[in-house]
């Protein structure tokens, strides 16, 4: 069972004036409940690393909440900032790089990020998702998809680009 | 729980200090601080306007300060509230602010459409020296604001820039004001405009990249 969240504010209050044993509790809850958090919404296997950065972020920015304020909501948005930091360095701002990530090491960083990948790309047009796959997962180059899918190839492009964009705004929303 | 986080959650308990939390109004200070070193500084290496100093100061002077003071202070506002998240944290005032500060460069575009203004009335040469002076002034001002939402936690790391942005170039702007001559619509809505959306454009871009954590 999870502490509430007065039973967690209070211990937060504590945690910010120096009480390590209030401290210690605390991060044991916020751990349980970032388990919970995260399993809806990451492979299980990545959890775990997501939950001690998050607990990295919340011993690092403890100053900023406010101790007038609810504690879970504050729980929530860093929670919410490190996963979609998490998303973002694996495939958001450098597409390259993911595609470099994947050849380098397809058993580890490219199943985990693909669940989620795949997850986003369920919930873009098929024709976006499609050239997405081929171009930024399974490395055909864009003359390739494009006569694959007889999408030209500038067609190829666009639909990757706004798909792309789809899928961020998607992770921002989430 | 795992051994890992139970090992963290140790390492972490022994290296608590007790902390002081951030206060939004200690970020508006820096900002609120900054404009009035950098107003001074116009003053003191400048001058102010004529009519300022002799005390009967032009009705458009307090409309431009007003507007753009409370443009500055309505983004810093919501700006340094970000530094301390939380779901559903939202302050929408700063878009009245930014509405109503369009109606200068508005105006000056329905007036020009009305009738066109002389090209004497953009006042190039003195324009490119309000852009400049003032967007020195958004840099100080900006820079100040930047470095104090780094100790907080922004979790929109691009509406921190925006509004970083925003709020520095307006009031950037204002303290150029009190040394800007000049009252007429054409030259305020062009030449008080570009510095705010260019300081805009320059907080999203830079800010970001600065806060992240």
């Amino acid at each position: 069972m999870i502490a509430n969240e007065e039973t967690m504010r209070h211990l937060m209050i504590k945690a910010q004036g120096g009480d390590k044993q209030c401290y210690s509790s605390l991060l044991v809850e916020c751990e349980k409940w970032l388990r919970r958090y995260y399993a809806r919404k990451i492979n299980p296997s990545a959890i775990d690393d997501l939950v001690q950065e998050t607990l990295i972020s919340l011993h690092r920015k403890r100053s900023s909440y406010d101790p007038t304020k609810a504690f879970l909501p504050w729980l929530a948005a860093i929670g919410r900032y490190r996963w979609i930091d998490s998303l973002r360095k694996i495939y958001k701002h450098d597409h390259d790089e993911l595609y470099e990530e994947m050849v380098a090491d397809p058993q580890e960083e490219s199943v985990s990020a693909k669940v989620s990948l795949e997850r986003l790309l369920g919930m873009i047009p098929e024709k976006q998702a499609e050239v997405i796959s081929m171009v930024k997962i399974e490395g055909l180059s864009i003359a390739e998809a494009s006569a694959q899918t007889g999408q030209s190839e500038s067609l190829v492009k666009v639909n990757i680009h706004r798909g792309l964009k789809k899928m961020s705004v998607l992770i921002e929303s989430e | 729980m795992s051994n890992l986080s139970n090992s963290l959650i140790d390492g972490l308990v022994d290296e608590l200090e007790p902390v002081k939390t951030i206060k939004p109004i200690s970020g508006l200070l820096v900002a609120g601080g900054l404009t009035l070193v950098v107003m001074a500084v116009v003053a003191a290496t400048m001058g102010i306007r004529n009519d300022l100093a002799m005390g009967m100061a032009d009705e458009m002077f307090f409309l431009r300060s007003g507007i753009l003071l409370m443009l500055g202070l309505a983004t810093a506002f919501t700006a340094v509230n970000l530094a301390r998240p939380g779901v559903g944290n939202l302050n929408r005032g700063w878009v009245w602010a930014l509405a109503t500060a369009a109606l200068f460069p508005l105006t000056a575009i329905i007036m020009s459409a009305i009738n066109t203004p002389p090209v004497e009335a953009f006042r190039p040469m003195e324009g490119l020296k309000c852009l400049t002076i003032s967007g020195l002034a958004a840099f100080s001002i900006g820079s100040g604001l930047t470095m104090w939402l780094k100790q907080g936690a922004p979790t929109s790391p691009e509406r921190a820039g925006w509004l970083v942005g925003i709020a520095s170039g307006a009031l950037g702007a204002a303290a150029y004001n009190i040394y800007c001559p000049f009252n007429d619509i054409y030259y305020i809505g062009l030449w008080f405009t570009l510095p705010v959306l260019a300081s805009a454009v320059i907080g999203r871009l830079t800010v970001p990249k600065l806060i992240r954590w």
